[in-house]
């Protein structure tokens, strides 16, 4: 599969800016995945669909050393609130679960290059797997109250897995197929079974994934059965998220230029099959 | 009533601070690599006493391949590789962007063999730069890859023919991958460097055992950040013994108190790299704690702080 940046103006990128944002909430929300809100009204009001924030999990010269990118999960800019999902996995994440509710974390945001909806785009496909949903998320609030048809897929490795069905839901998603590898409901051939099933009357024109190589596949595969587009977004190591100290880059060196950039490029690309 | 933590500076505080012929309000700039003119997005860079360009080269290079970024006990790993448009992508494109920083622009230059660094300082001769800095921890390929820096005479060459080849001081960042850093600064001091940078980040591995891959894409990477601090100290102490010029500070510092220590031990202005990831206002906010902390520690002048370290 290849990526390819999105055609981009300055306008699809806000201003990012930092800050020291407030813990609102920071507790488990499923047996697998945390739940952080922050106080933090510029990336609130600013973040589009797709962008990330870095969070700062160390603090008073201890813990870890590089900030940790994270999905805008959702975002109210009335209330000047980030939500943010994250599984504890790592030094990093085991240290962003260590802030109480009234401490203050240094974040960057909003980052990066956000999901694009077409304007004549009229239905949209969004597949995610596991935390990676978290970057789809944000769509379905953009999407409300329509005219775009939304059809969510979400999949984990079992029920604790599987997020965001409830935004999706709440902002009158068309469908929303929860999926997990404990009944089999997840399996690629399954999916793709029911997908065009459902979808192949009435295809979306746009499909967005985020979370899966196997699922990235299935959407590529299903963007040329329906002429869809497919954008998907990807997770890489980083260290600045603005794009001067070049540590995300998408791949090895096809040439004397340096492959895309995802906290620059990125993180939302155009997939397609080779 | 007076004495310590009690009195407001009774005078202002005199940050600037002369490298050779390069005059800096005040001692803080970036490590190459860990910034560019993104980061002004964020924070008033203009208040920095100099910014340092990523290492330009000859040509253009892709960089190495993910993973490029690794993360260890109170440090990261970097197999970035350097990127670079070339020196022409560079003076076209980069070179304009640093300059409306509005701080003095410190070009760090970089090279494959002794003759590149000559080309790229021609190259930039025509162009507006305060100063060049010659990084000589790339890995020379007339010697198989070695790295340049850890070779005393080609340090020595390579310096003396930047020198040669432009009006601006020549600031030399030392490689810490040497048995000694006092041959390699005097020889950059002999060559006519204006001042030399000690160090760079320290060669290092990361490993997966379940794989039994290098975590980095490249394999080997450098080490930076607050593990390293008190390796650079060191090294910036001894090369403060070694030579008259002055030195630059580099490895782990991220508050206004490591600033002074690198003042002491040796350094007379600093550079901060990996601490601005976490912390992009870090540099900024150093820049507005000296006032405080030299008064704190007695002195008007913060260059009265350089060398101070006794046993």
């Amino acid at each position: 599969m290849t990526l390819q940046p999105l055609e981009r103006t300055d306008e699809d990128r806000p201003a990012p800016a930092w800050c020291h944002a407030e813990v609102l909430v920071n507790r488990p929300l499923t047996e697998r995945y945390h739940h952080l809100r922050l106080a933090a009204p510029d990336v609130a009001a600013a973040a589009r669909a797709g962008q990330f924030v870095m969070l700062t999990a160390g603090r008073d010269g201890s813990g870890p050393v590089l900030p940790r990118p994270m999905a805008v999960y959702t975002r109210d800019a009335a209330a000047g609130v980030v939500d943010v999902l994250y599984a504890v996995v790592g030094q990093g994440t085991r240290a962003l679960a260590g802030f109480a509710p009234g401490e203050r974390m240094v974040v960057v945001g909003p980052l990066g290059r956000g999901f694009a909806i077409h304007p004549e785009t009229d239905r949209v496909l969004v597949v995610g797997r596991g935390i990676g949903t978290c970057s789809l998320t944000c769509v379905a609030q953009d999407l409300a109250p329509g005219p775009v048809e939304l059809h969510a897929v979400t999949s984990g490795r079992d029920p604790g897995s599987v997020i965001g069905a409830e935004v999706f839901r709440e902002h009158g998603a068309a469908s929303v197929r929860a999926v997990h590898d404990t009944d089999g409901s997840s399996d690629v051939a399954v999916l793709r079974a029911r997908l065009c099933g459902e979808l192949d009357g009435g295809p979306p024109q746009q499909i967005l994934t985020c979370g899966s190589e196997r699922l990235a596949r299935l959407c590529a595969e299903l963007g040329e059965r329906w002429g869809a587009s497919v954008q998907v977004s990807v997770e890489a190591h980083m260290a600045c998220g603005l794009g001067y100290c070049h540590g995300c880059s998408t791949g090895g060196p096809t040439g004397p230029e340096e492959s895309p950039l995802v906290c620059r490029d990125g993180p939302v690309f155009w997939l397609s099959l080779p | 009533m007076s004495g310590p933590g009690v009195t407001a500076p009774a005078r202002p505080v005199d940050l600037s601070v002369r490298l050779g012929d390069l005059e800096l309000a005040n001692p803080v700039m970036p490590a190459s690599g860990c910034f560019g003119p993104e980061l002004a997005e964020l924070v008033p860079v203009h208040r920095l006493g100099a910014v340092v360009t990523k290492t330009v080269f000859a040509q253009a290079r892709p960089g190495n391949r993910a993973h490029r970024l690794g993360e260890s006990a109170h440090g990261m790993l970097n197999s970035v590789g350097i990127p670079s448009r070339g020196v022409h992508g560079f003076a076209r494109t980069d070179l304009p962007a640093y300059q409306r920083l509005g701080a003095p622009v410190i070009v760090s230059v970089g090279g494959l063999s002794e003759g590149e660094y000559w080309r790229v300082t021609e190259e930039l001769a025509g162009t507006e730069h305060a100063a060049i800095e010659v990084n000589v921890s790339c890995p020379n390929l007339e010697r198989g890859g070695v790295t340049l820096g850890s070779d005393v005479g080609a340090v020595r060459r390579v310096v003396a023919g930047v020198v040669a080849r432009t009006d601006v001081p020549v600031l030399v960042k030392l490689s810490p991958d040497l048995a000694t850093i006092d041959a390699a600064a005097r020889a950059a001091q002999e060559a006519g460097a204006a001042a030399v940078t000690v160090c760079n980040s320290f060669p290092g591995l990361a490993v997966a055992p379940e794989t039994r891959r290098a975590t980095l894409g490249n394999g080997t990477g450098g080490l930076s950040g607050p593990a390293i601090k008190p390796l650079a100290l060191r090294l910036v102490w001894q090369a403060a013994q070694a030579v008259t010029i002055p030195v630059v500070g580099c490895g782990g510092i991220a508050t206004a108190h490591d600033v002074a220590e690198f003042l002491v031990a040796g350094a007379s202005a600093v550079q901060i790299g990996t601490a601005t990831f976490a912390r992009p206002f870090v540099m900024t906010e150093i820049v507005r704690e000296l006032p405080a902390l030299a008064a704190r520690l007695g002195v008007t002048r913060l260059t009265d702080l350089v060398g101070t370290l006794s046993f």
